[in-house]
């Protein structure tokens, strides 16, 4: 039982990360039925510059999450503006090559810049435990990760359905053609989705490296970008709260059946994300949550 | 039309023209062979950048992997991303035979092809239903299982586990080649024999001759074998899956035996790539075939050109030589050194990428093409002539419109370029 | 144009008797339009206009060309030619900046969006406005066509089709045109579905002196509401005159009143 415990709250701590990638990657589906492949690594190079940030300027850590979110934020931005827009956003093989592009280049960068060496990251929650069940302990991290998933999800969700750019965003991702008829400038409403998402994703990474068990090296959001993705499809790639609870799910899945089911060696739990991603697209590709929309082919 | 040169397909020029052509690329190639047989390097800016064989050889292997894209990607118009996992698995099954059972290499390959078909046909099956960007990401997420998959602990004496399956090389020439003559004959000519060295071969240059030269047979076995069915009946088939895939299934193509069709031999290829590679190599180590391989692949496939043969070539020239040259800069005008020593070469492959997407979506060889048609243009005969493919009864306009397209690309072609004519 | 979307009152659609209208100056002006898609050239030199109050019907077989003229005059096609709305040309404006200038345009397929609420489709309608009378037009739409209000918090793809095109109606009035533009209303709607839109179709052009051009393949119906029309064969303009004397043109009676 304690042991179900421990891990339980390991797979919470886990699919808080995915949770927040996945709902990045949800953020630009939505828009424009594209996935990013290099949301993770956008992230990656977020945390980076907190980092830096707190270390070397010596910002209070939570200043300078905020701050690099920002920087990433205006970074996809510019992404969206120069390499995205001037295609045609129904034709996805040019978007995909540019955002495995991206994926190859911003990896690049971030070794070029700052090494392969990992670096530890400041603690971004009090350190200790919370609550102790037996011999399974909640620490204050897994609280701060869990909380800060689900404002964020809730912030999200209130801008999408408060704001007027939030309005003009769920227009376009509805129907474009009808949107730009009402007078909306579909250009920028997807640079804000970009922005939006990078910022998100950004906090994505700050907090799976936050973890004390973790460093931050430019290839750590590789494999997190698989597991994201499986979790934004068991939500139905268009569900915001979908993709947090299958970010979720894919924690638990990942620390709690893993290690119980003897035949799934440990190291299999990416094979696993793989797997239910393939079952889920197979046998309910509109997710568990999404709208049923059929892939454009 | 407004080339210098406009000669028609059975014309003497024309024939001539591929005839010297080809001779010409058949003897740089060999003069390549000879030259490079042992690791040369050229100077630029006190930078040595090798242009050895084994280079060379592990381009072949890429060549072979992205023209299995091409067949998955460029002609079936699927988003296969994980090509790296056939890659990775055909190299530890080759040198699994090869070390475990002693099977000689070509023989491994009559194990490694069919089970990487077969594999990538399964995989091929959730294709049916998978679509588009799904199926991007779901062969992405493959193929970065492939290095966990090897390590597992119950493969671990097949595998090698972290620390890869090592294997030595049984290519050794057969006595009856005089490769040592044929490097004399080299070195005797004036002026340019200086360039090939001097004396006999030492035995691993004679070995590096011999891989090259095998491996760049197979190549050419496996560019000839696609090239046959992209224009096949099948080929037909699996261009109009990618043009359209419901008015294909509407005008008679059996979507679910040509795309698994399509899968399976993409797999395949990428197997017969994986083997060259561990046979040049000596080992498979599982960090070799990750997702960085795989999107590697895609670079090679878009730089070289989408939907071309030839792309496939010039793809796995850029994805063998920029890392490694990129590696060997170490110095450069104009550029601080401590950013030469990180992973630029992997920054200009991504570069390169969205690059080419912008510029020139048809890859270099799209490229070259435009410069060359600038100069000479083989226009194809009328149908008369017996290599026109005809369309299938079914096929409408529009198919039979790309069969004379398709021609017409074919008879355009150089040496060099796609799909060679014979 | 400001008092567009005020009057429409559930009086107003109750009662039957029509008001007298004016028609006004030249609103669209439309000289030698082209246009097409990439190397298909579909327009070759239409010319045409529309007055103020107006209603104007576009006639034309399938793959005339109608809905194409329509989305020349939205921006959403490279054309060239002139297209004075007032005094500005509309040739190689914007999309987003033509519907600010007064142009809305109910796409053909009526172009809901299916995932948002009916209340939030109204609000994009909405979209350019930043006057505060947005809350108070919303509810005047709801007492005109109740079925609205009864749905608004469903999700707009969940309505009829006849639904969905006065919700598409709706919110291209939210945005208070001096022009609305309507691809083919009738398309797919059961017969007495769209008497009955036509019906407020006229109605609303009469309360709120709506200009209109509407695109129709339905002449009979199209002609009833309308002042004028023009026929469009294979992207120029055949024959033009009022609605009555286009109503007993033999030619049109025979090519779309199946007479
Ligand atoms: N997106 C498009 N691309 C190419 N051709 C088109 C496109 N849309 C319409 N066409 C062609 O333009 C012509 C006119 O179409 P359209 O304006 O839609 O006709 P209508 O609305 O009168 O039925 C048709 O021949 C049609 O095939
Ligand atoms: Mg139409």
């Amino acid at each position: 039982m304690d042991l179900f415990l421990a891990r339980l709250f390991d797979g919470l701590s886990n699919g808080s990360t995915y949770a927040l990638i996945a709902l990045a990657l949800v953020i630009i589906y939505k828009a424009t039925t594209l996935i990013n492949f290099a949301q993770g690594e956008m992230a990656m190079f977020g945390a980076f510059v907190v980092l830096v940030l707190a270390t070397e300027q010596g910002l209070p850590i939570w200043v300078a999450v905020i701050l690099g979110m920002v920087f990433s934020a205006v970074a996809a931005a510019g992404i969206e503006r120069v390499l995205i827009r001037p295609f045609d956003p129904y034709d996805h093989l040019p978007l995909v090559i540019v955002t495995l592009g991206l994926f190859l280049s911003i990896t690049a960068l971030a070794g070029i810049i700052w090494r392969f060496d990992p670096r530890a990251f400041p603690r971004m929650y009090p350190a200790g435990t919370a609550l102790t069940i037996g011999n399974a302990t909640l620490t204050w991290y897994t609280v701060g990760v869990v909380a800060t998933v689900l404002i964020v999800a809730g912030l999200v969700t209130l801008l999408l359905n408060t704001t007027k750019i939030g309005l003009a965003f769920r227009a376009v991702s509805s129907n474009i053609e009808s949107s730009e008829l009402a007078g909306i400038r579909v250009g920028p409403t997807l640079q804000f989705g970009w922005a939006l998402a990078a910022a998100v994703g950004t906090l994505g990474a700050c907090v799976f490296v936050a973890d004390p068990i973790r460093q931050l090296e430019p290839s750590v959001m590789v494999r997190v970008l698989i597991f994201a993705a499986s979790a934004a499809a068991i939500g139905g790639l268009d569900s915001l709260w979908g993709a947090v609870i299958g970010g979720l799910v894919i924690g638990m899945v990942q620390s709690i059946i893993v290690p119980y089911v003897g035949f799934i060696p440990n190291e299999m739990s990416l094979a696993t994300a793989v797997i239910v991603l393939m079952l889920v697209l197979l046998f309910r590709p509109s997710g568990l949550f999404g709208t049923a929309r059929v892939e454009r082919v | 039309m407004s080339a210098r040169f406009i000669w028609s397909a059975n014309s003497r020029e024309a024939r001539t023209y591929k005839i010297v052509g080809w001779t010409l690329f058949v003897i740089a190639l060999v003069l390549f062979t000879f030259a490079y047989a042992d690791t040369a390097q050229i100077e630029i800016f006190g930078n040595g950048y090798a242009l050895s064989l084994p280079r060379a050889s592990k381009a072949i292997a890429f060549m072979i992997a992205i023209l299995g894209l091409q067949v998955v990607v460029g002609y079936t118009g699927q988003l296969v991303l994980g090509q790296s996992f056939f890659f990775g698995t055909g190299a530890y099954l080759g040198a699994y035979m090869v070390a475990d059972h002693n099977w000689p290499w070509v023989l491994s390959l009559l194990v490694v092809v069919p089970v990487c078909f077969i594999i990538g046909a399964i995989f091929g099956l959730p294709a049916l239903r998978i679509k588009g960007l799904y199926l991007a990401l779901v062969t992405l997420g493959l193929a970065a299982t492939f290095p966990s998959i090897v390590q597992l602990d119950a493969l671990d004496e097949y595998t090698g586990g972290a620390s890869g399956k090592t294997v030595s090389s049984d290519l050794v020439p057969p006595s009856w080649l005089p490769l040592d003559g044929i490097s004399s004959i080299f070195q005797n000519i004036p002026f340019f024999g200086q360039y090939f060295g001097e004396g006999d071969l030492s035995s691993s240059e004679s070995e590096r001759i011999w891989k090259f030269f095998l491996f760049t047979v197979l190549l050419a076995i496996c560019i000839w074998l696609v090239s046959n069915l992209i224009k096949s009946r099948s080929g037909r088939a699996l261009r109009a899956i990618r043009d359209n895939e419901t008015s294909a299934a509407v005008s008679g193509v059996n979507l679910a035996k040509d795309k698994t069709l399509s899968f399976g031999l993409a797999s395949a290829l990428g197997g017969v790539g994986g083997v060259v590679y561990v046979a040049e190599l000596g080992i498979a180590s599982p960090l070799d075939f990750t997702q960085l391989l795989a999107i590697n692949f895609i670079v090679g496939l878009v730089v070289g050109g989408v939907g071309t043969l030839s792309g496939a070539v010039v793809g796995g020239i850029v994805i063998a030589f920029i890392p490694d040259w990129s590696a060997s800069t170490e110095s450069f005008p104009g550029i601080p050194e401590r950013w030469l020593q990180g992973p630029t070469g992997v920054f200009i492959l991504g570069a390169l990428l969205i690059l080419l997407t912008f510029v020139l979506p048809g890859g270099v060889v799209a490229g070259m093409r435009r410069i060359k048609g600038r100069i000479l243009q083989i226009v194809p005969q009328p149908p008369k002539g017996a290599r026109v493919p005809t369309p299938p009864d079914g096929a409408d306009a529009e198919l039979r419109h790309e069969a004379d397209e398709i021609t017409a690309g074919v008879a355009a072609n150089d040496p060099l370029t796609d799909e060679p004519k014979d | 144009m400001s008092e567009s979307a005020n009057d429409i009152g559930s009086d107003a659609v109750a009662t039957d008797s029509p008001r007298a209208k004016t028609i006004g100056d030249t609103l669209l002006d439309v000289k030698d339009l082209h246009g097409g898609y990439g190397p298909i050239r579909v327009l070759h030199g239409l010319d045409f206009h529309v007055a103020e109050g107006e209603v104007v019907v576009i006639l034309g077989a399938n793959g005339a060309g109608k809905t194409t003229t329509l989305r020349a005059l939205s921006g959403k096609l490279d054309a060239t030619g002139s297209v004075m709305f007032g005094d500005e040309d509309l040739i190689s404006k914007k999309t987003a900046d033509i519907v600010r200038m007064g142009v809305a345009h109910v796409p053909q397929g009526r172009g809901t969006l299916p995932e948002l609420s009916v209340e939030d489709n109204l609000h994009v309608g909405a979209y350019i406005r930043k006057d505060k009378e947005v809350r108070a037009d919303i509810d005047r739409w709801y007492d005109v066509y109740p079925v609205l209000k009864e749905r608004r918090h469903q999700r707009a793809g969940s309505l009829s089709g006849g639904e969905q095109q006065m919700l598409a109606v709706a919110r291209a009035l939210m945005s208070r045109p001096k022009l609305l533009l309507l691809d083919e209303p009738s398309l797919g709607l059961a017969p007495l579905i769209v008497q009955d839109l036509f019906e407020r179709f006229r109605r609303i052009n009469q309360e709120t002196g709506t200009t209109m051009l509407v695109v129709e393949q339905n002449a009979q119906l199209a002609l009833s509401i309308a002042d004028r029309g023009y026929v469009i064969e294979s992207g120029t303009i055949s024959i033009q005159g009022n609605a009555h004397e286009l109503m007993h043109d033999d030619a049109i009676r025979k090519a779309y009143l199946g007479v």
